[in-house]
C-alpha cells in the first residue's frame, strides 16, 4: 500500500466556472467526499478499468439493457454506469424530499380541482387557456373521483443544483416516469464491485421502493374489495423501459401484463390465466393514455384494452396514474408551479423553480426573440429531452431558425434562462480518466391513501458527452449510484 | 399465471432442446463422418444433406453440389433461416423476455448470455475452424440451463410449463433424428454385407442422442437397427427416449391440472393414452414399417401440443 | 302532444376470414329527457354474444358486445321504442335580459364552465378567413342570432351525401359548399364558438316521415347555450329548431364524441358494413 498518490484522479482537472459536488468553494474535497476519494485513489487505472468493465458486463448479461431506434436498426445497450458513487448528505436530502413530497402533493391537489370545480382557474390563478389547449386534458376525466382522491400515485421530479449550490426543479414528471429500476440496479452493481466502500459510508437502502409501491397501489383498491389483484401493464418487450417493467413485476409479486392479457367484461376488468378468467382490481399502468383504451382514446390502439376506461370511470379498477395526469407535466404549467403550491397548500416552494418566459405572452415572447442566445428554448409538450435548444450553442443561421419557429407558435415553446448544472467526477472510458460532466437528480415519489414516500436515493443522470447539458438516456445520457447518507 | 406467458414458458423450454439437438446433431455427424467406416458415410455432400434434412429443410436437387460453408452458416448462424440455431437461441431469449418477471433471475441471465455467445460468435471462425467449439458450446450451455431450469426456479406450475416445453420437443427431436438417421441408413447400406441393421449410422445416431454410452452399458453389444431403436423409443429410463420424454409430460401436465376425473378433453388423457400405446409396443413391430412408424409418432406429438395450446393458453 | 317511435338500427358486417376477438361499443340508445322517454329497448346479434350495458367517459349509456367464439360474419339489430313530446315553444327575451346574458358569456366563470363546448376540435376549426363568414348581429338578441346562423349554414351548404365523410375538416366543406349533416352540425358549432357561445354537436335519430333532409343513417344536429335558455336545439341540416321528429342519442365536441359504433376487431383481410336506420312513427296520437 504504497501508493499515496492519488492515481486515478491525478489529471482531473477542475473548471472553477463549474459547480463541482464533490470540492468546496475553497477547492478543498468536501467532508463527505473525502473518504470515497481516497479509496477510489488507491486503485490503480488498471484496476479500476477492470472493476469497470466487469460491471458493465454484469449489466450486459443480466439483460438490462434499453433498444435505441435507429433508421434501420434496433440496437440494445446497457444504460452507461458510472462506479462513482454521488452523495447527498442528511440535510441536503431533507429538502430535496420535502420539495417532492411537496410538489407531488400540490399537483395531485391541482388535478382533483381542474377535473371538478376549476377554482384554480375561476380565482385567476392560472389562465383558462393552460388547460383548454393542453392535448393532455381529457374531458372525460371531469367529475370522475379517482379512488383514495389520488391522480399522481407515482412522480418522478428532475432535479439539478445551479452553480449558486441551489436545488432547482426542471421538471414534474407525472405520467409514467421511468428509471426507479436503474436506481436499484445501480446499487447492486456497485456493491458488487466495491463493496469496501460501503463499510465507510451509512447509506440508506434503494430496495424498498417495490415494496412500497405495492404497499400504496393496494392502499387505492376499488372500494368493496379485500385484497386487491394488483397488475403491472407494459406496452410489450420491444418497449425501451420493459426492463424495468418486468423488474417492477417481479419485485412486487404481481403479474406483468399486456393489453391483450385483458379483457372487460360487465365492467369489470379480467386477465386471461391458465385457469380461466382473473379479477384485476389495480392497474399499474406504463402505457400511455392516448393507447388506455381504444374505444375512448386512439382507436388504432392495440395496446390498451377496449372497455377500460368506462371500468375505471365506474370505481371497478384502478389505474395508477390516473389517466389524464398529463396536463399538470406540461411544461406551461410548470411555470406556474410556485403559485400552484401557494393556492393548494398555502406554503412556500421547498424547491426552486426555473424562471420562465411564457413565449404565449406578447411582451414575454418579444424578450425571448430579442435574448435567444442567453435562453433555453423548450416545445411546451415533448419528452425525453428532444426539441430543446440552448441559445449559446446555436449559430446565427440557427438562432433564426429558432425565432422563426417561435414567432410561428408561440404557445407551443417557453424558454428559461440557461441553467448552469452541477458537475460530478464522472470516468471517461475514452481518455480514461476522471473527468467533470453535468449531472441532475431524478427523485421518485409515491402518493397514496394517507400515505406519502420518496425514495431515498433516486436516479442521477449523467450527461457523458464534454459539455453536453441533456442526460436524458435517448440522448447519451448515462447514470451514478446516489447515496443518502443516514443521520449520524 | 398469464395464459401468454405460460405459451412463452413452454416454448422457451422447446427451442431451448431444439438448438441443443440441432446443435450436437451438427457436431456428431460432422465429426464421425471423418472416419467413418464406407465412403458414403464420409462422404460430405451425405453429411450436409442429413443436416438439412433433419433441420427440415432437405434439399431436394440430387445433383446438386452444396457448399461446405454454407451449409453450416444456414444451420448455425444464418439470421434469415428460421430454424437455425441463432433463430432458436433468440425465439428463445424472446419467449424469456416475455415471462421475465416469472423466472429466475439466475436463469435470465444465463439464457441471456448464451444468446450473446451465439449472436457474437464470429462467421468466419464458425464455418472455418469453430464448429466444435461452436457446438459443444451450445450444447453445454442447453445444459447449464437446465440445471438452471431444474435449480432456481420453484417446482410449481412455471416449472411444470417449461418442463412440458422441454419434453415435448425432446421427444420430437429425437424423432426426427431417428427419422434422418434412418434415411441415412437406408442410404449408405450396400458397402457392407449386413449393412442396413448394422449400419455405421445407428451408432452416430446414439451419439446424436447422448444415449451411445448408456445404450453399450444396457445391451453391451455393437449398436443394430432393432436395439437402437428400441432404447431410444420404448426403454423408459433412458432419459433420451421417445417413451421417457412422455413420462415426463405426463407428469408436469399433472401439476397444471391435478384433476383425476375422467375428462377425454383433458391433455394428460391424450398423453396417457399416447403413452399407453407405446407401453405395449415391442420394436419388432415397428421395425417393419419404420417410416409410418415416425410419421405416426410425430403426428401424436402434434397433436398433444396442440391439446396444451387449447387447454392451458387459448384465451 | 306525445307521439310514439319505432326506431330499428341495424348493422350487418362480413369478414373475409375468421374475426378471432372483436369488441363493440354501441352509442345508440335513445337518451331519457323531459323531451323524450324510452319505453322498450330489444338488443340483438345474429351469433348470440351477451350484450352488456355500460356507461361510456362522457356519461352516455352504450351496449357493448364482446363475443366468446370466432365468427365471419355478424349482424346487429336494435328497436327502440319511444314516446316523445313537442318541446316548449321558444320566446325571445327582452333587451335588457339579452344585453345580460351577453354579458354573462364573457365572464371567465361562464367560459371555464363551459370550456369543454367552447374550444375548437379537429373537425370544428375553422380556417383562417379574411372576412368573417357568419357575423353575429349586434342588434338582435342572441336567440334570433342563432336562428339567423341556422339559416344561414342551411343555405350556404348543399346538402349532397357521399362528398365527404366522418374525417372531412372544415376548410374542406368550406371549399366545396357542400356536405352532410355532419358537416352541417360542425359548421354551426365552429361558429357559434368562435362567438363565445357554447355548442355541442349531437347524434339522433329524425323521424323522415315529416319530410326533413337526411338520409337512413343517424342523424346529427347540434344545440347551443344561452343563459336564461339552457340549451337548445338547432338542425341547421332543416333549418329548424329541434322538435318531437328529433330523438337525441348523444352529444358532444364534434362527431368523434359521438360515433354511434366503435370497434376493435382482430381480423385479416377485407370486410364489408352496412348499418341502416329506420324511424316510424306509430301514428297514434295519445292524449295527455
Amino acid at each position: 500500500m504504497s501508493n499515496i498518490e492519488n492515481q486515478i484522479f491525478s489529471s482531473y482537472q477542475r473548471n472553477p466556472d463549474l459547480y463541482d459536488e464533490i470540492y468546496d468553494g475553497e477547492g478543498n474535497i468536501k467532508d463527505i467526499y473525502q473518504k470515497l476519494f481516497d479509496i477510489y485513489g488507491g486503485h490503480s487505472i488498471q484496476d479500476y478499468i477492470n472493476l469497470n468493465s466487469k460491471a458493465k458486463a454484469s449489466f450486459f448479461n443480466q439483460g438490462i439493457t434499453f433498444q435505441v431506434y435507429g433508421e434501420d436498426n434496433v440496437q440494445e445497450k446497457i444504460f452507461p454506469f458510472d462506479l462513482f458513487p454521488r452523495i447527498i448528505d442528511t440535510e441536503e436530502w431533507e429538502i430535496i424530499e420535502q420539495g417532492s413530497i411537496q410538489r407531488a402533493k400540490a399537483l395531485n391537489l391541482f388535478l382533483w380541482d381542474i377535473y371538478h370545480d376549476k377554482k384554480i382557474l375561476k380565482d385567476k390563478i392560472v389562465p383558462l387557456e393552460l388547460i383548454t389547449s393542453s392535448a393532455n386534458y381529457l374531458d372525460q376525466m371531469n367529475g370522475v373521483n379517482p379512488p383514495g382522491g389520488i391522480y399522481n400515485h407515482i412522480s418522478g421530479t428532475d432535479i439539478i443544483k445551479h452553480k449558486d449550490g441551489k436545488y432547482y426543479v426542471l421538471e414534474d414528471n407525472i405520467r409514467c416516469p421511468s428509471g426507479v429500476s436503474y436506481v436499484i440496479c445501480n446499487r447492486t452493481a456497485l456493491k458488487r464491485a466495491l463493496f469496501g466502500v460501503f463499510n465507510h459510508y451509512q447509506t440508506h437502502t434503494v430496495t424498498d421502493y417495490a415494496e412500497n409501491l405495492l404497499e400504496q397501489l393496494e392502499s387505492v383498491k376499488p372500494k368493496g374489495v379485500d385484497i386487491p389483484n394488483c397488475v403491472v401493464i407494459t406496452p410489450g418487450m420491444y418497449n425501451s423501459a420493459f426492463y424495468e417493467h418486468s423488474y417492477l413485476a417481479k419485485t412486487m409479486g404481481v403479474e406483468l401484463v399486456e393489453g391483450r392479457d385483458l379483457f372487460v367484461e360487465n365492467d369489470f376488468v379480467y386477465m386471461k390465466t391458465i385457469k380461466g378468467p382473473q379479477k384485476v382490481d389495480v392497474i399499474y399502468r406504463r402505457i400511455d393514455d392516448a393507447f388506455l383504451d381504444p374505444l375512448e382514446f386512439r382507436p388504432d390502439s392495440a395496446l390498451g384494452v377496449p372497455g377500460l376506461f368506462s371500468a375505471y370511470k365506474k370505481g371497478n379498477v384502478t389505474l395508477a396514474n390516473a389517466p389524464g395526469t398529463g396536463v399538470a407535466d406540461d411544461k406551461a404549467v410548470y411555470t406556474y408551479m410556485p403559485e400552484i403550491i401557494k393556492y393548494y397548500l398555502d406554503e412556500e416552494p421547498i424547491l426552486n423553480n426555473v424562471h420562465t418566459y411564457h413565449c404565449s405572452r406578447p411582451d414575454e415572447l418579444e424578450y425571448v426573440l430579442a435574448n435567444i442566445p442567453e435562453l433555453v428554448i423548450k416545445p411546451v409538450d415533448e419528452a425525453g429531452g428532444y426539441g430543446i435548444s440552448i441559445g449559446n450553442r446555436l449559430s446565427e443561421k440557427e438562432i433564426e431558425e429558432v425565432r422563426k419557429q417561435v414567432k410561428e407558435n408561440p404557445r407551443k415553446y417557453v424558454a428559461q434562462p440557461i441553467m448552469s448544472l452541477s458537475v460530478h467526477p464522472t470516468y471517461i472510458d475514452d481518455s480514461e480518466s476522471f473527468e467533470q460532466r453535468h449531472v441532475d437528480l431524478r427523485t421518485f415519489t409515491i402518493l397514496g391513501k394517507d400515505k406519502e414516500f420518496v425514495l431515498k436515493g433516486g436516479l442521477t443522470r449523467v450527461a457523458l458527452k464534454k459539455g453536453n447539458l441533456i442526460v436524458n438516456s435517448s440522448q447519451g445520457g448515462g447514470s451514478k449510484d446516489t447515496w443518502v447518507l443516514k443521520k449520524q | 399465471m398469464l395464459a401468454r406467458v405460460a405459451n412463452n414458458l413452454f416454448w422457451m423450454g422447446r427451442y431451448i432442446e431444439r438448438s441443443e439437438h440441432i446443435a450436437r446433431y451438427m457436431n456428431v455427424n460432422y465429426f464421425s463422418s471423418l472416419d467413418a467406416p464406407n465412403q458414403i458415410s464420409q462422404d460430405r455432400q451425405f453429411v450436409l444433406r442429413s443436416m438439412l434434412f433433419m433441420v427440415g429443410e432437405p434439399e431436394k436437387d440430387a445433383n446438386k453440389v452444396l457448399i461446405e460453408e454454407d451449409v453450416l452458416y444456414k444451420i448455425g448462424l444464418d439470421p434469415n433461416f428460421s430454424s437455425s440455431i441463432l433463430n432458436n437461441v433468440k425465439y428463445a431469449r424472446e419467449n424469456a423476455n416475455s415471462a421475465r418477471d416469472l423466472i429466475s433471475t439466475e436463469l435470465y441471465e444465463s439464457i441471456n448470455k448464451f444468446y450473446h455467445f451465439v449472436l457474437n460468435y464470429p462467421r468466419e471462425i464458425f464455418v472455418k475452424s469453430g464448429l466444435h467449439d461452436f457446438t459443444t458450446n451450445v450444447t453445454e450451455m442447453s445444459a447449464i440451463l437446465r440445471g438452471k431450469i431444474r435449480g432456481t426456479l420453484l417446482h410449481d406450475s412455471v416449472y411444470a410449463i417449461i418442463m412440458m416445453g422441454v419434453n415435448i420437443e425432446r421427444a420430437t427431436q429425437i424423432t426426427r433424428i431417428i427419422n434422418s438417421k434412418y434415411n441415412d441408413a437406408l442410404l449408405a447400406q450396400g458397402s457392407y454385407e449386413d449393412a442396413f441393421t448394422k449400419s455405421f449410422e445407428w451408432t452416430t445416431l446414439l451419439k446424436c442422442a447422448e444415449s451411445y454410452d448408456m445404450m453399450r452399458r444396457y445391451y453391451k453389444k455393437t449398436p443394430t437397427s432393432i436395439s437402437t431403436l428400441e432404447f431410444l423409443i420404448l426403454n423408459p429410463n433412458c432419459p433420451r427416449s421417445v417413451m421417457n420424454s412422455l413420462n415426463q409430460f405426463y407428469k408436469h401436465v399433472k401439476i397444471l391440472n391435478p384433476e383425476r376425473r375422467y375428462n377425454k378433453e383433458s391433455t394428460a388423457f391424450l398423453i396417457g393414452r399416447v403413452r399407453a400405446e407405446y407401453e405395449y409396443k415391442y420394436i419388432e413391430e415397428i421395425e417393419k414399417d419404420i417410416k409410418s412408424f415416425i410419421g405416426k409418432i410425430l403426428k401424436s406429438l402434434d397433436e398433444i401440443s396442440n391439446k396444451v395450446d387449447e387447454e392451458f393458453f387459448n384465451y | 302532444m306525445l307521439k310514439e317511435y319505432t326506431v330499428t338500427y341495424r348493422s350487418d358486417n362480413v369478414y373475409e376470414n375468421w374475426v378471432h376477438d372483436a369488441y363493440w361499443q354501441f352509442l345508440i340508445l335513445p337518451l331519457e329527457n323531459t323531451t323524450q322517454e324510452l319505453l322498450d329497448t330489444d338488443f340483438s346479434n345474429s351469433i348470440h354474444a351477451i350484450n352488456q350495458f355500460s356507461i361510456n367517459g362522457f356519461g352516455f349509456n352504450t351496449i357493448k358486445v364482446h363475443p366468446k367464439k370466432r365468427f365471419k360474419q355478424i349482424s346487429f339489430e336494435a328497436i327502440f321504442k319511444v314516446l316523445k313530446s313537442e318541446n316548449k315553444e321558444i320566446k325571445n327575451v327582452s333587451e335588457s335580459e339579452n344585453k345580460k346574458s351577453l354579458e354573462e358569456i364573457n365572464t371567465l366563470e361562464f367560459k371555464i364552465n363551459f370550456e369543454r363546448f367552447l374550444k375548437s376540435t379537429r373537425l370544428t376549426l375553422l380556417p383562417k378567413l379574411e372576412t368573417p363568414l357568419f357575423q353575429f348581429n349586434t342588434n338582435a338578441s342572441l336567440f334570433e342570432n342563432l336562428k339567423l346562423l341556422n339559416n344561414w349554414v342551411h343555405v350556404f351548404l348543399k346538402y349532397s351525401p357521399g362528398v365527404t365523410d366522418i374525417t372531412t375538416t372544415l376548410d374542406k366543406v368550406l371549399l366545396q359548399k357542400s356536405g352532410v349533416c355532419q358537416d352541417f352540425a360542425h359548421l354551426f358549432c365552429a361558429v357559434c364558438r368562435k362567438n363565445g357561445i357554447p355548442s355541442r354537436y349531437v347524434s339522433g335519430y329524425l323521424n323522415h316521415e315529416s319530410g326533413y333532409l337526411g338520409d337512413s343513417q343517424m342523424h346529427a344536429w347540434t344545440e347551443a347555450y344561452l343563459p336564461h335558455y339552457g340549451w337548445l336545439g338547432f338542425d341547421p341540416t332543416n333549418n329548424v329548431l329541434t322538435n318531437s321528429n328529433h330523438i337525441k342519442v348523444s352529444h358532444g365536441k364534434d362527431f368523434n364524441d359521438c360515433s354511434p359504433l366503435k370497434g376493435v376487431v382482430y381480423s385479416q383481410g377485407t370486410h364489408k358494413t352496412s348499418h341502416s336506420v329506420v324511424v316510424k312513427s306509430q301514428q297514434q296520437q295519445i292524449q295527455q
